[in-house]
């Protein structure tokens, strides 16, 4: 499953991308384009996710799923938060705002997991992408506590926190599309599945192709990265992720549910918590959480992170 | 020969989640008119930065404001105090300006 995963188009587009910048290529995707194709990509996988529940209909292990899902999010910034600080050398508020992120998910990560997964006869559930808006929020409420200073020393009011935390486009996207798909039905979706459905492999192929850019030249500026950051961002990942997976495993979800657990657990944020620790944290230094999330823990996760979660899965499904 | 004013430019340059911040902080200080400008990329202390509409975390926004002497400094002495712990760049200089009425 490792080659395999290496070896899809999604994959390989993020590599191009990554080595485009590398070699210090023009290469670039406008802005406006990666932001709107980022829209599409949430907007289809909530009403994919939205679709195949209408046709499943709620379930137990939906609702353990989304609990666990839940507490994961609360739970996992704590070992990463004292991780960072014993062995990351991390002040508090550094170190609280990148576990954080840690506590989050990345959509991307999900998107291009679940298509991994399913090329590979292991779909995960429709309703993973509930859990996956469920997890985006809980991390960032634990980071803020974490750090104890949250708008002490800021600009944001406390209204503008709570709004920025809970009604960040993102969540508002998926939780959005994840009800209408809910509401339309896999029947319902026919209509409009040749713009959300047929060509979401490759808007994500052109997505990954800007992330490729985007990570591979943030690791270039890697002002703020020390090695021991870049060691605990290869750590976490699989160390959340391998938890999500026994987690998963150990609640009797199947394999592609559980291994899909384990990639939102071992995911980080690099686009709903970055916005709201600037705002909320201005001393942490977005260099270190963008740095770790999106230059190492990213990349990590689309060429081997994915396959190990998977491959672990499978191994304790066996 | 057309009449010019005096008045203060301000121009902030913050990461672009902190501007409604800001832009709330000016209006307590009396500015209401103003103007949000994209840029493309930089460096600076804290390294090299790039519009990135992805997270939007980092990408710098740069606020200009014409105003009155009085609502400049009351601005100025608000923001002063952030500058250091939120990475703001904030510029003051004397601009003629025609129409002064319409910057008070």
């Amino acid at each position: 499953m490792a080659v395999d995963a290496l070896l899809q188009p999604v994959v390989l587009f993020f590599l191009l991308g990554a080595l485009a910048a590398l070699a210090r290529s023009d290469l670039a995707i406008p802005e406006a384009v990666a932001k709107g194709i980022s829209l599409y990509l949430m907007m289809s996988i909530g009403l994919r996710g939205g679709g195949e529940v209408a046709e499943s209909g709620f379930t137990h292990d939906m609702l353990l799923a989304g609990g666990a899902g839940l507490a994961l999010s609360f739970l996992l910034p704590l070992p990463a938060f004292w991780l960072l600080r014993t062995l990351g050398k991390l002040d508090r508020t550094n170190a609280a705002a990148v576990a954080a992120h840690y506590g989050s998910v990345s959509v991307v990560t999900f998107a291009t997991g679940s298509e991994i997964l399913r090329q590979a006869g292991m779909a995960p559930a429709g309703f993973m992408v509930g859990v996956l808006a469920v997890m985006e929020t809980p991390a960032i409420i634990s980071g803020l506590l974490l750090a104890r200073t949250a708008g002490k020393d800021s600009l944001a009011p406390r209204g503008g926190l709570l709004h920025e935390t809970f009604l960040n486009g993102s969540v508002i996207l998926l939780l959005g599309s994840f009800l209408i798909g809910l509401i339309d039905g896999k029947e319902g979706l026919k209509a409009v599945a040749p713009m959300f459905d047929v060509p979401f492999r490759g808007m994500l192929c052109i997505f990954l192709l800007d992330m490729g850019l985007i990570a591979a030249r943030r690791l270039m500026d890697r002002r703020a990265l020390t090695l021991r950051t870049v060691l605990l961002a290869l750590a976490l990942p699989v160390m959340n992720g391998s938890f999500g997976v026994v987690l998963g495993t150990a609640l009797g979800l199947d394999p592609g549910s559980a291994a899909a657990l384990g990639i939102l657990a071992g995911s980080a944020s690099y686009i709903a918590v970055p916005a709201v620790m600037r705002l909320a944290l201005p001393a942490a230094d977005p260099g270190l959480y963008l740095g770790m999330s999106l230059a190492v823990t990213f990349p990590f996760n689309l060429t081997l992170g994915i396959a190990f979660y998977g491959w672990l899965a499978a191994l304790l499904a066996s | 020969m057309t009449e010019t004013i005096h008045r203060r430019r301000i121009e902030v340059l913050a990461d672009e989640p902190l501007i409604p911040a800001i832009v709330a902080l000016a209006a307590e200080a009396g500015i209401v008119h103003y103007t949000l400008l994209p840029t493309a990329g930089g460096a600076g202390a804290h390294g090299r930065w790039r519009d990135d509409q992805l997270s939007g975390a980092t990408a710098k926004v740069m606020l200009l404001a014409i105003t009155s002497q009085d609502h400049a400094a009351a601005f100025i002495d608000r923001l002063a105090p952030l500058l250091e712990s939120h990475h703001l760049l904030l510029m003051c200089s004397d601009v003629e300006v025609v129409r002064g009425r319409k910057f008070d």
